[in-house]
């Protein structure tokens, strides 16, 4: 009897705890938008197709490049101790500018390992991006607001509400004011980079936020800025820092 | 690239003799429906994987057919009886030679 009222106070103090989180947390992940088997495949790494990238990954990290350069793992050691928890924290600024996670694999790659730079969305790329990132799997998303990234993250604000393309749209009048709504047939989201990278059932692979972010400029027929251009930099900057807190699902799926 | 990350397979390592067993299978591979074209106009061919099979001591448990509809990654979840302890046989069979055999132990008890 004492074990079932001290249950039921506890249950009252979860649900109060929950109702509290609803009212100051208004942020949604897509992942409560998508269909239950999604989610199944996004949670289940037996069935997430983005394994496949993360076992490449692993390949890479341990003897990626060419013989006699180092590897990933010369440095860091066992990546699950070693990248625990290091995804949520970027884009941070490092060595005198902004880094994204791909920047610095790159920056990697070029300074310690002596090769040559990945292409942005290559294979290898996007394979060790997802093995980095699925050892944050679960964490709360920290990106630092310091002053070296403070102007970052202003300046990705501004393009976030800044109309552009022939539609005449910013990100922010679907993503913020029209979110939950629908365009055609689809749920807006609310555009947070919470599962990236993602592998995505509509392109049929892996993809970054990035690729993402190109994908809504060429719907709304603007000019999409490069890859790693300072542009998309700034507005993952603004956007991982607006999903502060809210939890990293990498890799996610999403439809 | 190695076997083993062009397949994964998801099944119990050990079972009860009698016991239905759940085998998943998630499978890298583009499935190029052969109906897409280049941004110069031109078809890109076809190549996807046509035949999935699953062994079970040398006794045929699972077949499909597969068409270019198929999205890349093709995922077959399934279900078997366990009998007798042996290997778990999975063969994918495609377009241009393309041949992926993953062989699992199974233990049962």
């Amino acid at each position: 009897m004492r074990a079932l009222a001290l249950g039921l106070i506890a249950s009252v103090l979860y649900l109060g705890v929950l109702n509290l989180g609803a009212q100051t947390d208004s942020r949604k992940s897509s992942y409560f938008n998508m269909s239950r088997e999604n989610q199944r495949m996004q949670d289940d790494l037996s069935l997430n197709p983005a394994s496949f990238w993360i076992i490449e990954g692993q390949g890479l990290w341990q003897n990626g490049g060419l013989s006699g350069s180092r590897t990933c793992s010369d440095c860091h050691g066992d990546v699950a101790k070693s990248m625990h928890g290091v995804a949520a924290t970027f884009p941070k600024h490092r060595g005198g500018s902004l880094r994204t996670l791909q920047g610095q694999i790159n920056h990697c790659r070029v300074s310690y390992q002596g090769l040559q730079a990945f292409d942005y969305e290559s294979k290898p790329l996007l394979a060790l991006l997802s093995l980095v990132a699925s050892q944050s799997r679960g964490m709360p998303i920290n990106v630092s607001d310091d002053a070296q990234v403070s102007s970052h993250i202003e300046r990705g604000k501004r393009l976030y509400n800044t109309r552009i393309g022939q539609l005449n749209l910013s990100c922010a009048q679907c993503h913020d004011d029209r979110a939950g709504q629908r365009l055609g047939g689809v749920l807006i989201p609310q555009g947070h980079p919470t599962g990236y990278p993602i592998y995505r059932i509509e392109w049929q692979t892996i993809g970054s936020l990035q690729r993402r972010l190109r994908n809504c400029m060429a719907g709304v027929r603007a000019e999409r800025h490069a890859f790693g251009s300072e542009a998309l930099n700034d507005l993952e900057t603004y956007l991982m820092h607006r999903a502060n807190g809210m939890l990293l699902e990498s890799p996610g799926v999403r439809p | 690239m190695s076997v083993i990350a062009d397949a994964l397979v998801t099944v119990p390592t050990t079972v009860i003799k009698g016991q239905i067993f759940e085998i998943r299978t998630l499978v890298r591979h583009d499935m190029e429906s052969g109906f897409r074209h280049t941004e110069q106009g031109v078809r890109v061919p076809r190549r996807i994987i046509r035949e999935f099979s699953c062994m079970y001591n040398d006794l045929e448990v699972f077949r499909a057919t597969l068409y270019p509809g198929t999205s890349a990654n093709p995922m077959f979840v399934f279900y078997c009886r366990a009998e007798k302890s042996g290997d778990l046989v999975f063969r994918w069979v495609g377009d241009n030679d393309y041949q992926t055999i993953y062989r699992k132990p199974i233990l049962v008890t």
